[in-house]
Protein backbone atom coordinates (compact mmCIF):
# COMPACT_ATOMS: atom_id res chain seq x y z
CA UNK A 1 0.00 0.00 0.00
CA UNK A 2 1.53 3.56 -0.98
CA UNK A 3 1.98 5.04 2.20
CA UNK A 4 3.08 8.72 1.12
CA UNK A 5 3.45 9.43 4.99
CA UNK A 6 6.52 7.07 5.48
CA UNK A 7 9.93 8.37 5.28
CA UNK A 8 12.99 6.49 3.58
CA UNK A 9 15.12 7.82 6.88
CA UNK A 10 13.87 8.67 10.44
CA UNK A 11 13.92 12.61 10.59
CA UNK A 12 17.21 13.24 12.20
CA UNK A 13 15.72 15.36 15.07
CA UNK A 14 13.46 12.47 15.66
CA UNK A 15 16.47 9.94 15.77
CA UNK A 16 18.16 12.36 18.29
CA UNK A 17 14.69 11.55 20.58
CA UNK A 18 15.14 7.78 20.13
CA UNK A 19 19.17 7.86 20.71
CA UNK A 20 18.76 9.54 23.88
CA UNK A 21 16.43 6.59 25.08
CA UNK A 22 18.79 3.82 24.08
CA UNK A 23 21.96 5.99 25.25
CA UNK A 24 20.01 5.02 29.08
CA UNK A 25 19.12 1.78 28.22
CA UNK A 26 22.43 0.88 27.28
CA UNK A 27 23.98 2.44 30.60
CA UNK A 28 21.27 0.66 32.41
CA UNK A 29 22.46 -2.50 30.60
CA UNK A 30 26.01 -1.65 31.92
CA UNK A 31 24.81 -1.74 35.94
CA UNK A 32 22.41 -4.28 35.82
CA UNK A 33 24.94 -6.79 34.18
CA UNK A 34 27.62 -6.27 36.67
CA UNK A 35 24.89 -7.10 39.23
CA UNK A 36 23.78 -9.72 37.86
CA UNK A 37 27.19 -11.00 37.94
CA UNK A 38 27.66 -10.64 41.73
CA UNK A 39 24.35 -12.22 42.37
CA UNK A 40 25.43 -15.46 40.93
CA UNK A 41 28.73 -15.19 41.89
CA UNK A 42 27.21 -14.58 45.58
CA UNK A 43 24.97 -17.03 45.08
CA UNK A 44 27.86 -19.54 44.16
CA UNK A 45 29.44 -19.55 47.82
CA UNK A 46 32.36 -19.06 47.11
CA UNK A 47 32.45 -14.92 46.64
CA UNK A 48 31.30 -12.48 49.41
CA UNK A 49 30.24 -9.00 48.63
CA UNK A 50 32.84 -6.04 49.44
CA UNK A 51 31.79 -3.20 52.40
CA UNK A 52 29.08 -5.19 53.87
CA UNK A 53 26.88 -4.85 50.90
CA UNK A 54 24.24 -6.52 50.96
CA UNK A 55 22.91 -9.39 48.55
CA UNK A 56 19.22 -7.18 48.08
CA UNK A 57 20.88 -4.33 47.75
CA UNK A 58 22.36 -5.41 44.59
CA UNK A 59 19.58 -7.80 43.81
CA UNK A 60 17.33 -4.60 43.68
CA UNK A 61 19.43 -2.63 41.65
CA UNK A 62 19.48 -5.68 38.66
CA UNK A 63 15.86 -5.74 38.86
CA UNK A 64 14.90 -1.77 38.94
CA UNK A 65 17.97 -1.32 36.41
CA UNK A 66 17.04 -4.52 33.89
CA UNK A 67 13.39 -4.90 34.46
CA UNK A 68 12.41 -2.00 34.63
CA UNK A 69 14.85 1.10 33.61
CA UNK A 70 16.50 -0.87 30.34
CA UNK A 71 13.27 -2.44 29.35
CA UNK A 72 11.34 1.07 29.06
CA UNK A 73 13.72 3.01 27.82
CA UNK A 74 14.32 1.08 24.91
CA UNK A 75 10.79 0.32 23.92
CA UNK A 76 9.69 3.54 23.87
CA UNK A 77 12.76 4.36 21.84
CA UNK A 78 12.32 1.91 19.55
CA UNK A 79 8.49 2.30 19.22
CA UNK A 80 9.09 6.34 18.41
CA UNK A 81 11.24 5.66 15.50
CA UNK A 82 9.31 3.09 13.86
CA UNK A 83 6.36 5.35 14.12
CA UNK A 84 8.11 8.36 12.99
CA UNK A 85 9.52 6.21 10.08
CA UNK A 86 5.98 4.67 9.22
CA UNK A 87 3.89 7.71 9.91
CA UNK A 88 6.23 10.43 9.14
CA UNK A 89 8.05 13.03 11.00
CA UNK A 90 6.83 13.87 14.41
CA UNK A 91 5.64 18.00 14.60
CA UNK A 92 7.48 20.14 16.52
CA UNK A 93 4.34 19.46 19.74
CA UNK A 94 5.08 15.81 19.18
CA UNK A 95 8.68 16.05 19.50
CA UNK A 96 8.31 18.19 22.27
CA UNK A 97 5.87 15.84 23.85
CA UNK A 98 8.47 13.20 23.44
CA UNK A 99 11.14 14.90 24.74
CA UNK A 100 9.35 15.88 28.01
CA UNK A 101 8.33 11.93 28.82
CA UNK A 102 11.92 11.04 28.23
CA UNK A 103 13.16 13.90 30.86
CA UNK A 104 10.58 12.77 33.21
CA UNK A 105 11.49 9.10 32.88
CA UNK A 106 15.15 10.44 33.54
CA UNK A 107 14.49 12.53 36.47
CA UNK A 108 12.72 9.44 38.22
CA UNK A 109 15.33 6.63 36.99
CA UNK A 110 18.23 8.94 39.09
CA UNK A 111 15.81 9.84 41.54
CA UNK A 112 14.91 5.81 42.56
CA UNK A 113 18.59 4.65 41.64
CA UNK A 114 19.67 7.07 44.21
CA UNK A 115 17.61 5.43 46.58
CA UNK A 116 18.72 1.91 46.18
CA UNK A 117 22.57 3.53 45.92
CA UNK A 118 21.85 5.17 49.34
CA UNK A 119 20.27 1.99 50.51
CA UNK A 120 17.11 3.24 51.36
CA UNK A 121 14.71 1.31 49.05
CA UNK A 122 16.42 -2.09 49.31
CA UNK A 123 12.70 -3.72 48.37
CA UNK A 124 13.97 -5.41 45.14
CA UNK A 125 12.09 -4.19 42.09
CA UNK A 126 8.55 -5.41 42.88
CA UNK A 127 8.89 -3.59 46.23
CA UNK A 128 5.80 -5.45 48.10
CA UNK A 129 4.25 -4.23 51.19
CA UNK A 130 5.14 -4.90 54.07
CA UNK A 131 8.93 -4.23 53.06
CA UNK A 132 8.81 0.01 53.28
CA UNK A 133 11.07 2.16 50.70
CA UNK A 134 11.89 5.73 51.36
CA UNK A 135 9.29 7.52 49.95
CA UNK A 136 11.81 9.58 47.20
CA UNK A 137 11.91 5.39 45.67
CA UNK A 138 8.15 5.91 45.38
CA UNK A 139 8.59 9.20 43.72
CA UNK A 140 11.08 7.91 41.08
CA UNK A 141 9.08 5.22 39.85
CA UNK A 142 6.11 7.07 39.31
CA UNK A 143 7.90 9.58 37.15
CA UNK A 144 9.43 6.70 35.26
CA UNK A 145 6.03 5.79 34.32
CA UNK A 146 4.46 9.45 34.08
CA UNK A 147 7.00 10.43 31.44
CA UNK A 148 6.34 7.10 29.77
CA UNK A 149 2.89 7.95 29.22
CA UNK A 150 3.62 11.66 27.90
CA UNK A 151 6.24 9.00 25.72
CA UNK A 152 3.34 7.45 24.84
CA UNK A 153 1.33 10.91 24.29
CA UNK A 154 3.43 11.56 21.35
CA UNK A 155 2.98 7.87 19.53
CA UNK A 156 -1.18 8.53 19.82
CA UNK A 157 -0.97 11.73 18.63
CA UNK A 158 1.17 11.12 15.49
CA UNK A 159 -1.56 7.91 14.92
CA UNK A 160 -4.38 10.13 15.39
CA UNK A 161 -2.75 12.35 12.69
CA UNK A 162 -2.34 10.15 10.08
CA UNK A 163 -5.98 8.73 11.15
CA UNK A 164 -7.18 11.88 10.09
CA UNK A 165 -5.03 12.60 6.85
CA UNK A 166 -6.23 9.39 5.55
CA UNK A 167 -9.22 8.32 6.27
CA UNK A 168 -11.04 4.99 5.80
CA UNK A 169 -7.28 3.66 5.50
CA UNK A 170 -5.77 1.04 7.67
CA UNK A 171 -2.61 3.02 9.71
CA UNK A 172 1.17 1.18 8.97
CA UNK A 173 1.47 -2.04 10.52
CA UNK A 174 4.63 -0.68 12.99
CA UNK A 175 2.46 2.39 14.08
CA UNK A 176 -0.98 0.37 14.70
CA UNK A 177 1.56 -2.27 16.63
CA UNK A 178 3.57 0.88 18.51
CA UNK A 179 0.04 2.13 19.47
CA UNK A 180 -1.42 -1.03 21.09
CA UNK A 181 1.46 -1.63 22.70
CA UNK A 182 1.12 2.13 24.62
CA UNK A 183 -2.27 1.80 25.15
CA UNK A 184 -1.94 -1.55 27.18
CA UNK A 185 0.83 -0.42 29.28
CA UNK A 186 -1.38 2.75 29.75
CA UNK A 187 -4.26 0.46 31.04
CA UNK A 188 -1.58 -1.74 32.49
CA UNK A 189 0.20 1.04 35.09
CA UNK A 190 -3.14 2.50 35.99
CA UNK A 191 -2.66 -0.44 38.35
CA UNK A 192 0.47 0.28 39.63
CA UNK A 193 0.40 3.70 39.84
CA UNK A 194 -3.04 3.40 41.89
CA UNK A 195 -1.12 1.06 44.75
CA UNK A 196 2.11 3.52 44.75
CA UNK A 197 -0.02 7.00 45.12
CA UNK A 198 -2.99 5.90 47.01
CA UNK A 199 -1.16 3.32 49.28
CA UNK A 200 2.77 3.10 49.49
CA UNK A 201 3.34 6.74 49.11
CA UNK A 202 1.36 7.94 51.46
CA UNK A 203 2.39 5.14 54.13
CA UNK A 204 5.92 5.37 53.61
CA UNK A 205 5.66 9.53 54.18
CA UNK A 206 3.41 8.71 57.07
CA UNK A 207 0.33 9.70 56.30
CA UNK A 208 -1.29 6.58 56.95
CA UNK A 209 -0.25 4.05 59.60
CA UNK A 210 -0.95 0.23 57.53
CA UNK A 211 -1.40 -0.81 54.28
CA UNK A 212 -3.53 -3.39 52.98
CA UNK A 213 -1.09 -5.84 51.77
CA UNK A 214 -3.88 -7.92 49.45
CA UNK A 215 -5.26 -4.94 47.74
CA UNK A 216 -1.21 -3.75 47.35
CA UNK A 217 0.16 -7.65 45.48
CA UNK A 218 -3.43 -7.52 43.53
CA UNK A 219 -2.85 -3.84 41.88
CA UNK A 220 0.65 -5.25 41.33
CA UNK A 221 0.42 -8.02 39.62
CA UNK A 222 -2.80 -6.42 37.64
CA UNK A 223 0.35 -4.21 36.18
CA UNK A 224 2.90 -6.52 36.38
CA UNK A 225 1.46 -9.61 33.52
CA UNK A 226 0.86 -6.71 30.67
CA UNK A 227 4.35 -5.84 32.20
CA UNK A 228 6.12 -8.78 30.64
CA UNK A 229 3.55 -8.29 27.25
CA UNK A 230 4.85 -4.90 27.33
CA UNK A 231 8.61 -6.23 27.21
CA UNK A 232 7.65 -8.74 24.51
CA UNK A 233 5.12 -6.43 21.95
CA UNK A 234 8.25 -5.01 20.58
CA UNK A 235 9.96 -7.93 20.02
CA UNK A 236 6.84 -9.31 18.29
CA UNK A 237 6.73 -6.17 15.96
CA UNK A 238 10.78 -6.63 15.05
CA UNK A 239 9.60 -10.50 14.09
CA UNK A 240 6.34 -10.08 12.13
CA UNK A 241 7.59 -6.75 10.08
CA UNK A 242 11.26 -6.68 10.27
CA UNK A 243 12.64 -9.75 9.97
CA UNK A 244 10.81 -10.57 6.86
CA UNK A 245 11.92 -7.88 5.30
CA UNK A 246 15.64 -8.48 6.57
CA UNK A 247 15.68 -11.85 4.92
CA UNK A 248 14.25 -10.38 1.49
CA UNK A 249 10.47 -12.33 2.10
CA UNK A 250 7.48 -11.32 3.04
CA UNK A 251 4.96 -10.38 6.40
CA UNK A 252 2.61 -13.81 6.08
CA UNK A 253 -0.12 -12.10 6.86
CA UNK A 254 -0.73 -8.00 7.71
CA UNK A 255 -4.29 -8.95 8.94
CA UNK A 256 -3.04 -11.82 11.14
CA UNK A 257 -0.25 -9.56 12.63
CA UNK A 258 -2.81 -7.18 13.86
CA UNK A 259 -5.50 -9.82 14.96
CA UNK A 260 -2.66 -11.42 17.24
CA UNK A 261 -1.92 -7.81 19.17
CA UNK A 262 -5.63 -7.12 19.46
CA UNK A 263 -5.46 -10.41 21.16
CA UNK A 264 -2.70 -9.58 23.29
CA UNK A 265 -4.29 -6.45 24.20
CA UNK A 266 -7.74 -8.10 25.03
CA UNK A 267 -6.17 -11.30 27.10
CA UNK A 268 -3.01 -9.70 28.64
CA UNK A 269 -4.71 -8.11 31.44
CA UNK A 270 -6.94 -9.47 33.53
CA UNK A 271 -4.91 -12.25 34.25
CA UNK A 272 -2.76 -11.07 36.78
CA UNK A 273 -3.76 -13.61 39.52
CA UNK A 274 -1.71 -16.15 37.89
CA UNK A 275 0.71 -14.41 39.62
CA UNK A 276 -0.98 -14.79 43.03
CA UNK A 277 -2.02 -18.47 42.64
CA UNK A 278 -0.82 -19.62 46.13
CA UNK A 279 -2.02 -16.33 47.63
CA UNK A 280 -4.48 -16.47 50.41
CA UNK A 281 -7.65 -14.22 50.26
CA UNK A 282 -8.67 -14.63 46.81
CA UNK A 283 -11.18 -17.01 46.11
CA UNK A 284 -9.93 -19.75 44.44
CA UNK A 285 -12.79 -19.82 41.21
CA UNK A 286 -11.78 -16.26 40.42
CA UNK A 287 -7.96 -17.10 40.17
CA UNK A 288 -9.25 -20.43 37.65
CA UNK A 289 -11.12 -18.09 35.81
CA UNK A 290 -7.58 -15.94 34.86
CA UNK A 291 -6.32 -18.97 34.11
CA UNK A 292 -8.31 -19.73 31.81
CA UNK A 293 -8.16 -15.95 30.47
CA UNK A 294 -4.08 -16.41 30.36
CA UNK A 295 -4.57 -19.55 28.38
CA UNK A 296 -6.25 -17.96 26.05
CA UNK A 297 -3.07 -15.79 25.15
CA UNK A 298 -1.82 -19.29 23.84
CA UNK A 299 -3.55 -18.53 20.76
CA UNK A 300 -1.82 -15.32 19.52
CA UNK A 301 1.24 -16.95 20.71
CA UNK A 302 1.14 -20.01 18.55
CA UNK A 303 -0.29 -17.40 16.15
CA UNK A 304 2.63 -15.82 15.89
CA UNK A 305 4.94 -19.25 15.68
CA UNK A 306 2.75 -20.40 12.62
CA UNK A 307 3.28 -17.05 10.72
CA UNK A 308 6.85 -16.88 11.56
CA UNK A 309 7.39 -20.54 10.63
CA UNK A 310 5.14 -19.81 7.23
CA UNK A 311 7.08 -16.42 6.81
CA UNK A 312 10.15 -18.49 6.82
CA UNK A 313 9.27 -21.34 4.51
CA UNK A 314 7.74 -19.30 1.63
CA UNK A 315 11.08 -17.05 1.45
CA UNK A 316 12.75 -20.62 1.40
CA UNK A 317 10.52 -22.17 -1.42
CA UNK A 318 10.64 -19.39 -3.67
CA UNK A 319 14.33 -19.57 -3.39
CA UNK A 320 14.49 -22.96 -4.63
CA UNK A 321 14.29 -25.28 -1.51
CA UNK A 322 12.65 -28.64 -1.43
CA UNK A 323 12.06 -31.11 1.28
CA UNK A 324 10.42 -30.66 4.41
CA UNK A 325 12.98 -28.44 6.22
CA UNK A 326 14.83 -27.61 3.20
CA UNK A 327 14.06 -23.74 3.58
CA UNK A 328 16.26 -23.33 7.11
CA UNK A 329 19.02 -23.72 5.00
CA UNK A 330 17.96 -20.95 2.63
CA UNK A 331 18.09 -18.05 5.62
CA UNK A 332 20.65 -15.74 5.57
CA UNK A 333 22.85 -17.24 8.58
CA UNK A 334 25.60 -14.61 8.62
CA UNK A 335 23.14 -11.64 9.10
CA UNK A 336 23.29 -10.93 12.10
CA UNK A 337 19.88 -8.40 11.87
CA UNK A 338 18.51 -11.83 11.50
CA UNK A 339 20.26 -14.46 13.14
CA UNK A 340 20.68 -12.47 16.82
CA UNK A 341 16.55 -11.93 16.90
CA UNK A 342 16.12 -15.31 15.65
CA UNK A 343 17.76 -16.74 18.31
CA UNK A 344 15.63 -15.20 20.53
CA UNK A 345 12.70 -16.65 18.86
CA UNK A 346 14.15 -20.36 19.01
CA UNK A 347 14.05 -19.64 22.93
CA UNK A 348 11.05 -18.82 22.82
CA UNK A 349 9.71 -22.12 22.30
CA UNK A 350 11.07 -23.31 25.87
CA UNK A 351 10.54 -20.19 27.71
CA UNK A 352 7.27 -20.08 26.56
CA UNK A 353 6.71 -24.03 27.64
CA UNK A 354 7.72 -22.98 30.72
CA UNK A 355 5.32 -20.13 31.38
CA UNK A 356 2.63 -22.80 30.69
CA UNK A 357 3.91 -24.46 33.65
CA UNK A 358 3.98 -21.55 35.64
CA UNK A 359 0.10 -20.88 35.34
CA UNK A 360 -1.11 -24.48 35.36
CA UNK A 361 -3.20 -23.09 38.62
CA UNK A 362 -2.07 -26.41 41.20
CA UNK A 363 1.09 -26.71 39.60
CA UNK A 364 2.42 -23.73 40.40
CA UNK A 365 3.25 -25.00 43.51
CA UNK A 366 5.86 -27.02 41.86
CA UNK A 367 7.59 -23.68 41.05
CA UNK A 368 6.38 -20.66 42.65
CA UNK A 369 9.40 -18.76 44.36
CA UNK A 370 11.72 -20.76 43.20
CA UNK A 371 14.80 -19.95 40.83
CA UNK A 372 12.85 -22.41 38.24
CA UNK A 373 11.09 -18.38 37.70
CA UNK A 374 13.98 -16.55 37.63
CA UNK A 375 15.57 -19.30 35.19
CA UNK A 376 11.74 -18.72 33.34
CA UNK A 377 12.16 -14.86 32.92
CA UNK A 378 16.04 -15.02 31.90
CA UNK A 379 14.88 -16.96 28.51
CA UNK A 380 11.65 -14.67 28.22
CA UNK A 381 13.12 -11.63 28.86
CA UNK A 382 16.26 -11.77 29.03
CA UNK A 383 17.13 -14.14 26.08
CA UNK A 384 13.94 -13.69 24.04
CA UNK A 385 13.29 -10.11 24.45
CA UNK A 386 16.60 -8.30 24.78
CA UNK A 387 18.61 -11.04 22.11
CA UNK A 388 15.76 -9.23 19.97
CA UNK A 389 16.31 -5.80 21.06
CA UNK A 390 19.87 -6.03 20.31
CA UNK A 391 19.09 -7.16 17.06
CA UNK A 392 17.27 -4.30 16.26
CA UNK A 393 19.88 -1.76 17.45
CA UNK A 394 22.54 -3.65 14.95
CA UNK A 395 20.56 -1.84 12.03
CA UNK A 396 18.85 1.01 14.19
CA UNK A 397 21.46 2.85 15.74
CA UNK A 398 23.68 3.29 12.65
CA UNK A 399 20.35 4.32 10.88
CA UNK A 400 19.54 7.07 13.88
CA UNK A 401 23.26 8.14 14.26
CA UNK A 402 23.78 8.50 10.12
CA UNK A 403 26.72 5.29 10.15
CA UNK A 404 26.95 1.60 8.95
CA UNK A 405 26.97 -1.82 10.47
CA UNK A 406 30.59 -2.75 8.88
CA UNK A 407 31.43 -6.58 8.31
CA UNK A 408 33.25 -7.02 11.49
CA UNK A 409 30.58 -5.22 13.69
CA UNK A 410 28.11 -7.58 11.97
CA UNK A 411 30.32 -10.89 13.03
CA UNK A 412 31.12 -9.74 16.05
CA UNK A 413 26.82 -9.69 16.71
CA UNK A 414 26.51 -12.87 16.04
CA UNK A 415 29.39 -13.98 18.34
CA UNK A 416 27.18 -11.87 21.02
CA UNK A 417 24.87 -13.84 20.03
CA UNK A 418 26.25 -17.23 20.81
CA UNK A 419 28.35 -16.10 23.93
CA UNK A 420 24.55 -15.23 25.07
CA UNK A 421 23.51 -18.52 24.33
CA UNK A 422 25.22 -20.14 25.92
CA UNK A 423 25.86 -18.21 29.33
CA UNK A 424 22.32 -18.57 29.31
CA UNK A 425 21.83 -21.96 28.47
CA UNK A 426 24.44 -22.40 32.14
CA UNK A 427 22.97 -20.24 33.63
CA UNK A 428 18.61 -20.47 33.30
CA UNK A 429 19.24 -24.37 32.56
CA UNK A 430 20.54 -24.33 36.18
CA UNK A 431 18.02 -22.26 37.50
CA UNK A 432 15.45 -24.14 36.04
CA UNK A 433 17.08 -27.34 37.34
CA UNK A 434 17.56 -26.13 40.90
CA UNK A 435 13.88 -24.84 41.02
CA UNK A 436 12.46 -28.21 40.64
CA UNK A 437 14.21 -29.36 43.60
CA UNK A 438 13.16 -26.63 45.71
CA UNK A 439 16.00 -23.69 45.57
CA UNK A 440 14.25 -20.79 46.33
CA UNK A 441 14.71 -17.37 44.51
CA UNK A 442 15.80 -14.04 45.73
CA UNK A 443 17.64 -15.63 48.58
CA UNK A 444 21.53 -15.07 49.22
CA UNK A 445 24.08 -17.96 49.65
CA UNK A 446 23.18 -20.28 52.61
CA UNK A 447 23.32 -24.14 53.36
CA UNK A 448 20.80 -23.65 55.85
CA UNK A 449 21.96 -25.42 58.62
CA UNK A 450 23.42 -28.31 56.70
CA UNK A 451 20.24 -29.23 55.16
CA UNK A 452 20.81 -32.79 52.91
CA UNK A 453 18.04 -30.87 50.46
CA UNK A 454 19.93 -27.53 50.21
CA UNK A 455 23.04 -29.37 49.50
CA UNK A 456 22.03 -30.86 46.05
CA UNK A 457 21.27 -26.90 44.74
CA UNK A 458 25.19 -25.76 45.42
CA UNK A 459 26.78 -27.53 42.27
CA UNK A 460 23.45 -26.38 40.16
CA UNK A 461 24.64 -22.49 41.98
CA UNK A 462 28.12 -23.18 40.54
CA UNK A 463 26.94 -23.95 37.19
CA UNK A 464 24.54 -20.61 37.57
CA UNK A 465 28.05 -18.73 38.19
CA UNK A 466 29.18 -20.00 35.45
CA UNK A 467 26.80 -18.81 33.12
CA UNK A 468 26.63 -15.48 34.67
CA UNK A 469 30.42 -14.98 33.78
CA UNK A 470 29.89 -16.13 30.21
CA UNK A 471 26.69 -13.82 29.89
CA UNK A 472 28.88 -10.85 31.72
CA UNK A 473 31.46 -11.55 28.86
CA UNK A 474 28.39 -11.08 26.23
CA UNK A 475 27.46 -7.56 28.12
CA UNK A 476 30.91 -5.90 27.54
CA UNK A 477 31.02 -7.35 24.19
CA UNK A 478 27.26 -5.79 23.93
CA UNK A 479 28.16 -2.34 24.89
CA UNK A 480 31.27 -1.82 22.57
CA UNK A 481 29.00 -3.03 19.67
CA UNK A 482 27.05 -0.23 20.74
CA UNK A 483 29.57 2.70 21.60
CA UNK A 484 30.82 1.90 18.28
CA UNK A 485 27.36 2.37 16.24
CA UNK A 486 26.67 4.99 18.00
CA UNK A 487 30.17 7.14 17.80
CA UNK A 488 33.07 5.30 15.97
CA UNK A 489 31.07 3.26 12.65
CA UNK A 490 32.08 4.98 9.05
CA UNK A 491 29.32 7.29 8.16
CA UNK A 492 26.64 6.02 5.49
CA UNK A 493 23.06 4.69 4.94
CA UNK A 494 21.58 1.80 7.27
CA UNK A 495 18.20 0.80 5.91
CA UNK A 496 15.51 0.48 8.08
CA UNK A 497 13.77 -2.53 7.56
CA UNK A 498 9.85 -2.67 6.67
CA UNK A 499 8.51 -5.42 5.16
CA UNK A 500 5.70 -5.95 3.14
CA UNK A 501 2.29 -8.25 2.90
CA UNK A 502 2.87 -11.42 1.21
CA UNK A 503 -0.57 -10.18 -0.66
CA UNK A 504 -0.03 -6.37 -1.03
CA UNK A 505 -3.45 -6.17 -2.16
CA UNK A 506 -5.34 -7.38 0.59
CA UNK A 507 -6.84 -4.46 2.98
CA UNK A 508 -6.25 -5.20 6.54
CA UNK A 509 -10.51 -4.86 8.12
CA UNK A 510 -11.02 -1.28 9.73
CA UNK A 511 -12.56 -2.97 12.70
CA UNK A 512 -8.89 -3.39 14.03
CA UNK A 513 -8.73 0.39 14.07
CA UNK A 514 -11.96 0.51 16.15
CA UNK A 515 -10.76 1.50 19.70
CA UNK A 516 -13.87 1.93 20.92
CA UNK A 517 -14.70 -1.50 20.68
CA UNK A 518 -11.08 -3.24 21.64
CA UNK A 519 -11.09 -0.87 24.67
CA UNK A 520 -14.56 -1.38 25.59
CA UNK A 521 -13.96 -5.34 25.89
CA UNK A 522 -10.79 -4.80 27.34
CA UNK A 523 -12.78 -2.93 30.55
CA UNK A 524 -15.17 -5.04 30.37
CA UNK A 525 -12.73 -8.16 31.11
CA UNK A 526 -11.01 -6.45 33.76
CA UNK A 527 -14.21 -4.87 35.44
CA UNK A 528 -15.31 -9.28 34.87
CA UNK A 529 -11.90 -10.66 35.95
CA UNK A 530 -11.05 -8.10 39.21
CA UNK A 531 -14.32 -6.62 40.66
CA UNK A 532 -15.70 -9.43 43.11
CA UNK A 533 -12.08 -10.37 44.31
CA UNK A 534 -11.20 -6.25 45.20
CA UNK A 535 -14.44 -6.22 46.82
CA UNK A 536 -13.82 -9.30 48.81
CA UNK A 537 -9.96 -8.05 49.49
CA UNK A 538 -11.06 -5.05 50.79
CA UNK A 539 -14.27 -6.14 53.20
CA UNK A 540 -12.57 -9.01 54.07
CA UNK A 541 -9.58 -7.43 54.89
CA UNK A 542 -6.99 -8.56 58.03
CA UNK A 543 -5.83 -5.67 60.21
CA UNK A 544 -3.52 -3.30 57.86
CA UNK A 545 0.26 -3.72 58.26
CA UNK A 546 2.67 -1.29 59.45
CA UNK A 547 6.20 -0.99 57.19
CA UNK A 548 9.32 -2.74 57.56
CA UNK A 549 12.92 -2.11 56.92
CA UNK A 550 14.41 -5.60 57.18
CA UNK A 551 17.98 -5.14 55.46
CA UNK B 1 13.27 -54.89 -21.67
CA UNK B 2 9.82 -53.37 -22.75
CA UNK B 3 8.48 -54.84 -19.96
CA UNK B 4 10.27 -53.93 -17.40
CA UNK B 5 10.25 -50.16 -19.22
CA UNK B 6 6.93 -50.39 -18.77
CA UNK B 7 6.36 -51.07 -15.26
CA UNK B 8 9.26 -48.35 -14.23
CA UNK B 9 7.24 -45.49 -13.07
CA UNK B 10 8.82 -42.58 -13.28
CA UNK B 11 8.62 -40.96 -10.06
CA UNK B 12 7.94 -37.21 -11.17
CA UNK B 13 8.47 -34.88 -7.82
CA UNK B 14 6.59 -31.84 -8.30
CA UNK B 15 6.77 -30.13 -5.27
CA UNK B 16 4.56 -26.50 -4.86
CA UNK B 17 6.54 -23.76 -4.04
CA UNK B 18 3.83 -22.43 -2.07
CA UNK B 19 3.80 -25.64 0.35
CA UNK B 20 3.66 -24.77 3.60
CA UNK B 21 4.19 -28.25 5.16
CA UNK B 22 7.20 -27.61 6.97
CA UNK B 23 5.61 -24.76 8.78
CA UNK B 24 3.06 -27.51 9.79
CA UNK B 25 5.64 -30.09 10.97
CA UNK B 26 7.00 -27.02 13.05
CA UNK B 27 3.99 -26.33 14.60
CA UNK B 28 3.44 -30.42 15.65
CA UNK B 29 6.94 -30.21 16.82
CA UNK B 30 6.38 -27.19 18.69
CA UNK B 31 3.08 -28.56 19.92
CA UNK B 32 4.74 -31.99 21.00
CA UNK B 33 7.68 -29.97 23.10
CA UNK B 34 5.09 -27.71 25.30
CA UNK B 35 2.97 -30.77 26.03
CA UNK B 36 6.33 -32.92 27.32
CA UNK B 37 7.00 -30.75 28.93
CA UNK B 38 3.82 -29.91 30.73
CA UNK B 39 3.45 -33.80 31.01
CA UNK B 40 6.85 -34.18 32.75
CA UNK B 41 6.16 -31.36 35.61
CA UNK B 42 2.46 -32.68 35.94
CA UNK B 43 4.15 -36.01 36.79
CA UNK B 44 6.70 -34.46 39.25
CA UNK B 45 3.63 -32.33 40.52
CA UNK B 46 1.88 -35.64 41.26
CA UNK B 47 3.81 -37.58 42.99
CA UNK B 48 4.40 -34.60 45.21
CA UNK B 49 1.80 -33.42 46.25
C1 LIG C 1 24.76 -10.76 32.85
C2 LIG C 1 23.54 -11.15 32.62
C3 LIG C 1 22.62 -11.52 33.76
C4 LIG C 1 22.89 -12.24 34.88
C5 LIG C 1 24.22 -12.87 35.27
C6 LIG C 1 21.69 -12.29 35.67
C7 LIG C 1 21.56 -12.93 36.89
C8 LIG C 1 20.45 -12.90 37.69
C9 LIG C 1 20.26 -13.63 38.91
C10 LIG C 1 21.30 -14.56 39.53
C11 LIG C 1 19.05 -13.31 39.42
C12 LIG C 1 18.27 -13.85 40.60
C13 LIG C 1 18.82 -13.90 41.85
C14 LIG C 1 17.86 -14.29 42.93
O1 LIG C 1 16.65 -14.50 42.74
O2 LIG C 1 18.39 -14.39 44.06
C15 LIG C 1 18.46 -12.37 38.53
C16 LIG C 1 17.22 -11.80 38.72
C17 LIG C 1 16.59 -10.97 37.80
N1 LIG C 1 17.07 -10.64 36.54
FE1 LIG C 1 18.89 -11.14 35.78
N2 LIG C 1 20.70 -11.61 35.02
C18 LIG C 1 21.23 -11.13 33.83
C19 LIG C 1 20.59 -10.40 32.87
C20 LIG C 1 19.29 -9.92 33.00
C21 LIG C 1 18.61 -9.15 32.00
C22 LIG C 1 19.19 -8.73 30.65
C23 LIG C 1 17.38 -8.85 32.52
C24 LIG C 1 16.23 -8.09 31.95
C25 LIG C 1 16.13 -7.55 30.80
C26 LIG C 1 17.30 -9.42 33.84
C27 LIG C 1 16.22 -9.31 34.69
C28 LIG C 1 16.14 -9.83 35.94
C29 LIG C 1 15.05 -9.60 36.85
C30 LIG C 1 13.80 -8.76 36.58
C31 LIG C 1 15.34 -10.32 38.02
C32 LIG C 1 14.44 -10.45 39.24
C33 LIG C 1 14.90 -9.68 40.36
C34 LIG C 1 14.08 -10.02 41.58
O3 LIG C 1 13.74 -11.20 41.80
O4 LIG C 1 13.82 -9.09 42.34
N3 LIG C 1 18.47 -10.07 34.10
N4 LIG C 1 19.31 -12.15 37.47
CU1 LIG D 1 2.19 -13.33 34.07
Amino acid sequence: MFNPAANLKVDRRDGKLAMAHFYVAFTALAIGGLAGLLQTLVRSGKFELPAGIGYYQILTVHGVVLGLVLTTFFIMGFQLAATSKTSGTFTKKQRITGWVGFWLMTAGTVLAATMILLNEATVLYTFYAPLQAHALYYIGLTLVIVGSWVDGAAIIMKYAEWRRKNPGQPSPLLTFMSLVNTMMWIVATIGVASTVLFQLLPWSLGIVETVNIGVSRTLFWYFGHPLVYFWLLPAYMAWYVVIPKVIGGKIFSDSLARMSFILFLLFSIPVGFHHQLMEPGIDPAWKFLQVILTFLVVIPSLMTAFSLFATFESFGRAKGATGLFGWLKKLPWGDARFVVPFIGMVTFIPAGAGGIVNASHQMNQVVHNTIWVTGHFHLTVATSVVLTFFGVSYWLIPHLTGRKLTKAMNKLGIIQAVIWSIGMTFMSGAMHAAGLLGAPRRSSYSEYGGAAQAAEWIPYQVAQAIGGSILFLGIILMLYIFINLAFFAPKGEQEFPVGEAADEAEKAPMVFENWKLWLGITFVLILFAYTIPFIDLIQNAPPGAKGYKLW
Amino acid sequence: MAKTELSRKTKTEIEDSSSLKGTLASVFLLGFFLVITWIGVYLLFVSRF
